[in-house]
């Protein structure tokens, strides 16, 4: 009785899982990186990601910066990330959006800045890792409609959206005080809506593959000098 | 006339009507919401600065509007929003100074600053306050821009500054709603301007030699009148004292 509720429950979560990765929208990556430098991670060492600042222009979503944060950390392989917030306040005011360096020409001038070597070495920072970019709607179209009524309601038509995702990161090592090089993310998803009286989204999350290769990517680049 | 209609509302829908209301209030709560909103703040506070602070002795007297601040603003589409800071400059400046100088006195509205031994006294005040919201700017992102005037006197009481300063501050709407976005976006107005201030306001002022400046006037002055030289004029111009002992030998 007990392994037969047990497998119709086994058999429920495969189907679920089937029908959401079927319900999905398409999804294009690609993913490149740049090396100026060997890198490498020892124990004990940890990585920041920060988002470039706003006065530069750059939009890049809370969001996104926290879903590599943990994306980065996950895993066996996972790196020891410091939540973004956490690093900057404890450095405050020299990581501000105004302060921060935009070049790592001014790396030399901050770590002459009273107690910021200091504290750097005390969290153990060895990368800082500057994301840009951001994910824009680029294209949508289509035409749904939705009624209702006393006796119920429904939708019909069909629609459709285009968002792509554009993201830099910049990684810099605050060993050699250089930048160690630059991965980027370009990753483009088609959502679709169409809908006979029930909507059936099949969403493309376009953010998240972006997320997830790029935090690979990232993870690969830092630690690959060490595996070798 | 509300309640009536309410009523009749009421009688229309039924029984099954009254379940449907209540169904519906959370979704008119949600869409009456993009008509504007009104935001208070609480006073923000600053983590404590990697900085060395400076030596001298300064008075602050905070201007009615940095105790008590609403910035109201019909946007594009007729929204209205309403932010006030309350007492966040306030809270933030006191903060602030306190960390960048060694002694910091605050004055009440009618106190006289020369009454106490000071090396500088500072005068904020908040010149404009604005602030944009995604309607406007079709974008997801709310922005505040705050301007201050830093006024520096020396302490024979000569203006020997006069700095505006520009702080900006953005945060992007969120699931929680427009009024913790632009809330976000006032506080980080407002850490950029501390930031701002931790980083220029000695170049931008001069406020941190004014301790060394009296002194040196001090100085000056005693000499020219032949009054033999303070005892601290040693601690803190040893060079200068010096050469007027020289002299006086």
């Amino acid at each position: 009785m007990m392994q037969a509720r047990l497998s119709t429950l086994l058999f429920r979560a495969i189907a679920g899982g089937a029908v959401l990765t079927l319900m999905t929208g398409c999804v294009t990556s690609r993913l490149e990186n740049a090396r100026e430098s060997t890198t490498g991670i020892a124990d004990g060492e940890s990585v920041v990601i920060m988002a470039k600042s706003y006065h530069l222009g750059n939009h890049t979503e809370r969001s996104y910066l926290s879903c590599v944060e943990e994306a980065l950390a996950r895993g066996r392989t996972g790196l020891n990330v410091i939540p973004h917030q956490q690093f900057v306040d404890s450095l405050f005011p020299w990581f501000e959006p105004r302060t921060a360096p935009a070049e790592t020409k001014g790396l030399v001038k901050l770590m002459q800045r009273p107690g910021v070597a200091e504290r750097l070495a005390e969290k153990g920072v060895r990368y800082i890792i500057w994301l840009d970019g951001d994910t824009e709607r680029v294209a949508s179209g289509g035409s749904l409609s939705c009624a209702a009524g006393p006796g119920g309601g429904g939708c019909f038509g069909f629609a459709w959206w285009q968002n792509d995702a554009d993201y830099n990161a910049s990684i810099w090592d605050l060993k050699g005080l250089e930048s160690a090089g630059t991965i980027s993310a370009d990753v483009s998803g088609t959502s679709f809506l169409p809908a006979l009286v029930v909507p059936i989204p099949l969403i493309a999350r376009t953010q998240t593959a972006a997320c997830k290769g790029l935090a690979d990517q990232l993870r690969q680049f830092i630690v690959a000098d060490a595996d070798a | 006339m509300g309640s009536g209609k309410t009523a009749e509302m009421a009688l229309v829908l039924g029984r099954s009507g009254k379940w449907r209301a209540l169904w519906l209030a959370p979704v008119a709560a949600i869409v009456l919401s993009g008509c504007g909103s009104a935001v208070t703040m609480d006073p923000p506070t600053i983590p404590e600065p990697l900085l060395e602070p400076m030596e001298v002795t300064v008075a602050v007297r905070f201007p009615e509007n940095f105790r008590a601040f609403t910035h109201e603003e019909e946007t594009v589409g007729s929204e209205d929003w309403s932010i006030d800071l309350g007492r966040s400059n306030e809270v933030l400046f006191t903060q602030l100074f306190g960390y960048m100088f060694e002694n910091v006195i605050v004055l009440g509205p009618d106190d006289d600053p020369y009454a106490h031994s000071l090396d500088a006294y500072i005068e904020p005040s908040i010149d404009a306050f604005e602030f944009s919201v995604p309607s406007q700017t079709k974008t997801d992102f709310f922005a505040v821009w705050i301007r201050y005037r830093i006024k520096v006197f020396n302490a024979e009481g000569e203006q020997i500054a006069n700095w505006p300063l520009a702080a900006y501050g953005k945060s992007q709407a969120s699931a929680l709603g427009g009024s913790a976005a632009l809330q976000r976006a006032a506080v980080l107005a407002m850490r950029d301007a501390a930031a701002l201030m931790i980083d220029k306001l000695d170049r931008e002022t001069g406020v941190g030699s004014t301790r060394a400046a009296s002194r040196q006037a001090a100085a000056s002055s005693a000499d020219a009148d032949g009054d033999p030289l303070p005892a601290s004029a040693n601690e803190f111009v040893p060079t200068l004292a010096r050469e007027l002992t020289d002299d006086a030998g």
